[in-house]
């Protein structure tokens, strides 16, 4: 048996320390990912899991209370009030930007100025939550904002209101200034299915005599279903967690009247140092919010097919 | 049967009131600008918020007042340094993670994408208290490294969702001929990234425009001027903007606005196309 050269011995080791660092080196690309994701978003999450098992003490020191946090939800009249809210939330978005947007969206499609309307529109979704939230925060004002000033103006003075200190009504008034920003948003979505809708089965429909709201119930509604549920439960997911308008207009307040379930995580997290209650109602916007997610993917795939075809 | 005029009737009727509809939608930014231009005395006195101002110049000293004197100018400063860096340290993660897993020989694929992309799954409530914990026992509370961190990371699942697609649908040829002289990071780095530009700016945009708009975090995560995001900034100020007084707020608000608002104004055709996350991905194909 022949001695290995020198030579021979330095491609078998270059080969062995290849084959160390090929298995590896390529989950070095994702390393950094995986670092980044799991200490800033996984980690998180599961600890919020984690703390709404506690009692947190204002030092921090944890103690294992089991579902205690939980069971306390039912008779916690702020936990009510949010989900109450939360409720109204999603039923004004419906139907004043899902509702609405689809019926304006067919206006639009419509109009000779189409791309006029669909930019105007649109324009405060361009806008930060914060500052649709300012803006309206001065509308709504009861002394000098623009729509207690209007009423006034049109002899409706009997119906000025103080919006955004009188419970449900704040809650009604932020649903306005969000379908302000949102309206434009759910539009344009609705406009894009309006636009894939064949123009042989328009056309097909009017020579059979379709027009107006015959057309939009049996042709455009049942053509748009796809675009449809997407945008339902974007809207859902949307509102069930909607944060950054109530805590800028109302705080949640007067006296937490109109704090939805994602506010009164950060109120009882970051403001009453309640903690733990803070993630115990975490963990149960997100249940409903995964909840609507997996109907969100759900109709996602099945679509696939759909588009296919 | 309908009469061809009947129609035409019913178009112009349309069209007048989705026309009212979007003056109304001006209102709310027509009182933003009118008001901004007031001073204090003068928006209280005014019959109405869309009085015009008497004298429209004022507009600088109250954007100078919110800018300085509210802090407003060192809080926007540092959201542009977040929507910048954290996006493009989040693109960088993201674009060197999906072509691992899109392009490389690695065990448990799914496994990895299912990992990061879960991160992008549930609201943002779910992070913030674990996260302020944290940031307080490591000294990353209050500090801009900390806020780069965070939005770097909230921009790689979406980020790893769109190259993920992108880099499957470059041809394999290309990859194996580069491999006969190339290392996989030179691949990476010179064929992979280069053809990758329409998908970065897509995701850049998105989650530019996304740690933009972001309250919560930073309301959570930074308290002092120039570490706060403007949002943050602007939430403080209205709720004691009886000191600053209205003008200078809505001032304020419009100085948080305008780095979105351009972005639109130049962009709109695209962001209007590309808005649904589909299209978006479907854009970034292209």
């Amino acid at each position: 048996v022949r001695e290995p050269n020198t030579e021979e011995m330095r491609r078998g080791g270059v080969r062995r320390l290849g084959a160390i660092a090929g298995p590896v080196a390529p989950y070095l690309f994702l390393a950094p990912m995986v670092l980044m994701t799991s200490v800033f978003l996984i980690y998180p999450a599961i600890e919020t899991v984690r703390l709404s098992f506690m009692k947190v003490s204002l030092t921090g020191e944890t103690t294992f209370i089991g579902l205690a946090n939980y069971l306390q939800m039912p008779s916690d009249p702020n936990f009510l009030t949010a989900c109450i809210n939360t409720t109204l939330w999603v039923g004004g978005v419906l139907i004043l930007q899902v509702g609405g947007g689809l019926l304006i969206a067919v206006a639009v499609n419509a109009s000779p100025a189409a791309e006029v309307f669909k930019r105007i529109l649109y324009l405060p979704a361009t806008l930060s939550g914060t500052v649709v939230a300012i803006i309206w925060y001065f509308i709504f004002d009861p002394s000098v904002g623009l729509i207690n000033l209007a009423l006034h103006a049109a002899g409706l003075g009997f119906l000025a209101k103080s919006w955004l200190s009188t419970p449900p009504l704040n809650t009604y008034a932020m649903i306005v200034a969000s379908t302000w920003q949102g309206l434009g948003v759910i539009m344009v979505m609705f406009l894009v299915g309006l636009q894939n809708i064949p123009r042989d089965v328009i056309e097909a429909a009017q020579v059979d005599g379709a027009h107006g709201f015959h057309m939009f119930r049996r042709i455009t509604l049942p053509m748009l279903r796809p675009m449809t549920l997407v945008v339902v439960a974007l809207a859902l997911i949307g509102s069930v967690k909607v944060f950054d308008i109530v805590e800028v207009m109302t705080a949640g307040g007067p006296y937490r009247s109109s704090e939805t379930l994602g506010v009164t995580v950060y109120r009882e997290a970051f403001e009453l140092f309640h903690q733990a209650t803070g993630a115990a109602d975490a963990v149960a916007l997100t249940i409903v919010v995964l909840v609507i997610s997996m109907f969100y993917m759900w109709t996602m795939f099945r679509r696939i097919p759909e588009t296919v075809n | 049967v309908h009469a061809p005029g009947q129609a035409r009737i019913g178009a112009v009727v349309t069209t007048l009131v989705i026309g009212a509809l979007s003056l109304l939608w001006l209102i709310p930014l027509a009182m933003l600008g009118i008001n901004a231009m007031k001073t204090t005395p003068e928006y209280f006195r005014d019959s109405s918020p869309l009085v015009l101002p008497a004298n429209p110049g004022v507009v600088v000293r109250n954007l100078a007042d919110a800018w300085a004197n509210a802090g407003i100018g060192a809080d926007l400063i540092a959201s542009l340094v977040y929507g910048t860096t954290g996006a493009a340290l989040g693109i960088a993660c993201a674009a060197l993670g999906a072509y691992g897993i899109a392009r490389l020989n690695i065990r448990g694929r799914f496994f990895w994408f299912a990992l990061v992309f879960s991160g992008s799954l549930f609201p943002i409530q779910m992070y913030l208290i674990p996260l302020f914990r944290l940031y307080l026992s490591t000294g990353l509370y209050d500090t801009q490294l900390g806020m780069i961190l965070f939005y770097a990371a909230a921009s790689i699942p979406f980020g790893l969702f769109v190259f993920r697609t992108f880099f499957a649908t470059i041809p394999r040829d290309l990859q194996d001929a580069a491999r006969l002289d190339a290392g996989d990071w030179s691949i990476f780095w010179r064929i992979f990234l280069p053809l990758a530009k329409a998908p970065m700016a897509v995701v850049f945009l998105f989650q530019f425009t996304w740690i933009w708009n972001d309250l919560a975090f930073g309301l959570v995560l930074s308290a002092s001027d120039g570490v706060r995001p403007v949002t943050a900034g602007l939430a403080g100020m209205q709720s004691l903007y009886s000191t600053t007084g209205p003008p200078t707020l809505l001032a304020g608000a419009i100085i948080g606005t305008l780095p979105t608002l351009v972005l639109f104004l130049f962009l709109s055709r695209y962001m209007l196309t590309g808005l649904v996350l589909t299209t978006g991905t479907q854009a970034a194909r292209d």
